[in-house]
């Protein structure tokens, strides 16, 4: 786009009057390299879109891992005045708290040795992947109600899976206020309720690591990372039953967009003011979906420790720690420079500084944990939250490494049989159901997980804490 | 083919093509089979489907939809189209195949870069599907 200026050493910004219809500037954080990426796909003119929504102020913004998406790009964040301001479902995704939750093992990765390929193994049994409609944990009626409200604590208070710690090692507690279980359709709930405690598919994964390298001692001392150690890494979100709540309300107010005066460049972007009928009851819907979505990722944890019981030992197995967990689809109510304001992150992270009141205070010193897959073989980071970020990006970094080809063209260039030989020789062991989806999810088809994360370090919004290595997935 | 795939970065981008507004929900039922047609499937079923929507190019994103909502909540791995009738209100179908476990590619259709437009003698309509 030709309008894209550098303003910053990695900061981009395409200025509010390039359109007409754009109410704010669309910021990106980028290197030269990675921007020229990124101008290659479609995710500017969606960015562009985006800053036309009512009520959205100071800019939009583009993480580096920004890449093409439906309504907002992926990795795409917006910020709208409680008051005159619009939500957007669109802003939040299909998959509402889609996030990642790192657990951490009391061993190193030379003490787990080949016993890895049976932990995988256990892991694959014991999470269930792809629909996964017919979960053990299933639930419905008032129990599914109950973690609708309440999220994992419900699961901890009543059930005993997991434990209180693990509350307070998740953001928000993993506890959304004001959600509101009648907010949803009987779809949303005949689809999701029995997924709980499933992976799902696409680049959904368990992935099970070594901490390759630390970069911040004092960091990685808080969150209880060593080098060598053992880590496990789960991402997922709220299955089916966050998907039907997207397009429940996409629908909803995009049948209400008249009445309410908005003209948007695009369906997708679909919204309504954050007061009206439809604003609350999106709210209060997703509120239920992301609470959903982090007792998913509590259950499929509590499954995990159940399989390193099995494959390693009970003692390793009480001895694995929650790090955090983090979501990077959702929209919530935040206090940024003394304005209430609804904070969109799609495809991108919340990143709070040290000294925050919003995050666990046994990290207060150093700041908010925050992880970045990279693609399968490659690395992930731990990062923790700096000042600037709240500054700069209504406290927010990017979500991962960002896709760069599209599904088609990875598998033109791999087959899935293929690469899961590639991955075994360089000792990842792979349990994936689809061939298919293996390929897509190559690592090359992803930008380059080191670069992006140099860019957010360079702008001030996080540091590296540490890096970590695959030695086994287990792939949606 | 009524129907082809474009490339989309992160998504399936789906367009289709037909002689009739009728003829654009069927091509896209043919291209969500052919996502949906993997799996291993067990008894026949016939599931009666009833879609509304404000305008077809919403009704084609829905009834899309509707067709992955089926194969994820309820395992049907569709291969017929029995019935396909277009109202003023929507759309009203009987869906035919087997119960199993289809592949879950597709999560549903979105309402991005959504269009169902007269083209020459026909109908052109694209629609962008969440993997």
């Amino acid at each position: 786009m030709s309008d894209l200026r550098r303003v910053e050493d990695v900061l981009w910004e395409i200025p509010a009057d390039a359109r007409a219809d754009m109410r704010v500037p669309a910021r990106v954080f980028a290197d030269s390299e990675l921007v020229e990426a990124i101008g290659a796909d479609g995710s500017l003119e969606q960015l562009c879109n985006v800053a036309t929504l009512p009520g959205v102020t100071d800019a939009v913004l583009a993480m580096p891992d920004v890449h093409q998406g439906y309504g907002f790009p992926v990795g795409g964040v917006a910020a709208t005045e409680v008051e005159g301001g619009v939500v957007s479902p669109g802003g939040v995704g299909y998959d509402i708290n889609c996030g990642v939750r790192l657990l951490a093992a009391p061993i190193g990765a030379e003490e787990l040795g080949e016993r890895r390929v049976t932990l995988v193994h256990e892991i694959s049994r014991s999470v269930p992947a792809g629909a996964g409609r017919d979960s053990p944990s299933g639930l419905a009626g008032p129990r599914l109600d109950a973690v609708l409200v309440d999220g994992p604590r419900a699961l901890v208070d009543r059930g005993g899976i997991g434990t209180a710690e693990d509350l307070e090692l998740t953001e928000s507690g993993g506890r959304l206020d004001g959600a509101d279980p009648a907010a949803l359709s009987e779809r949303a709930r005949e689809r999701g309720g029995g997924q709980l405690g499933t992976l799902g598919s696409g680049n959904h994964f368990v992935e099970i690591e070594r901490v390759d390298e630390v970069h911040d001692r004092e960091a990685a001392e808080a969150f209880g990372l060593r080098e060598g150690q053992v880590t496990v890494l789960i991402h997922s979100g709220s299955r089916g039953l966050g998907h039907q709540v997207c397009t429940d309300f996409v629908k909803r107010m995009d049948a209400a967009l008249g009445r309410h005066g908005i003209r948007l460049p695009d369906r997708q972007l679909s919204c309504a003011p954050i007061r009206s009928a439809e604003g609350r009851d999106y709210l209060a819907a997703m509120a239920a979906a992301a609470n959903f979505a982090w007792a998913n990722r509590h259950t499929i944890a509590h499954r995990v420790r159940g399989a390193i019981a099995r494959a390693v030992g009970e003692p390793v197995a009480q001895g694995t720690h929650q790090v955090y967990d983090v979501a990077h689809n959702v929209a919530k109510v935040e206090r940024h420079g003394g304005r209430e304001l609804c904070v969109h992150r799609k495809g991108a992270t919340r990143a709070f500084p040290p000294g925050s009141a919003d995050i666990p205070e046994r990290y207060r010193g150093v700041g908010q944990p925050v992880f970045i897959p990279g693609s399968m073989g490659t690395a992930s980071y731990v990062l923790a939250g700096r000042y600037r970020a709240m500054e700069q990006s209504f406290g927010t970094v990017c979500h991962g490494a960002g896709r760069q080809l599209s599904r088609t063209a990875a598998r033109k260039r791999v087959k899935g049989a293929e690469l899961r030989r590639t991955l075994e020789e360089a000792g990842i062991t792979v349990r994936s159901a689809s061939n298919r989806g293996l390929a897509e999810e190559a690592p090359f088809a992803y930008k380059e997980v080191d670069k992006v994360v140099e860019v957010v370090e360079r702008a001030g919004l996080a540091v590296r804490v540490a890096r970590l290595r695959p030695i086994g997935v287990v792939k949606g | 083919m009524p129907y082809r795939w474009i490339e989309h970065t992160g998504e399936l981008e789906l367009e289709l093509e037909a002689s009739s507004a009728r003829g654009i929900f069927e091509a896209g039922f043919k291209a969500m089979r052919e996502l949906m047609s993997d799996g291993e499937g067990g008894r026949r079923l016939e599931v009666p489907v009833r879609v509304v929507g404000t305008d077809r190019a919403a009704l084609l994103a829905d009834w899309l939809g509707e067709l992955a909502f089926l194969g994820e909540a309820r395992g049907l791995i569709p291969d017929r189209l029995s019935m396909l009738e277009l109202d003023e209100g929507g759309l009203r179908g009987a869906v035919q195949g087997r119960q199993g476990d289809p592949p879950h590619l597709v999560k549903g259709a979105t309402y991005h870069r959504l269009r169902f437009e007269p083209v020459g003698e026909g109908w052109r309509a694209r629609v962008v599907l969440d993997v």
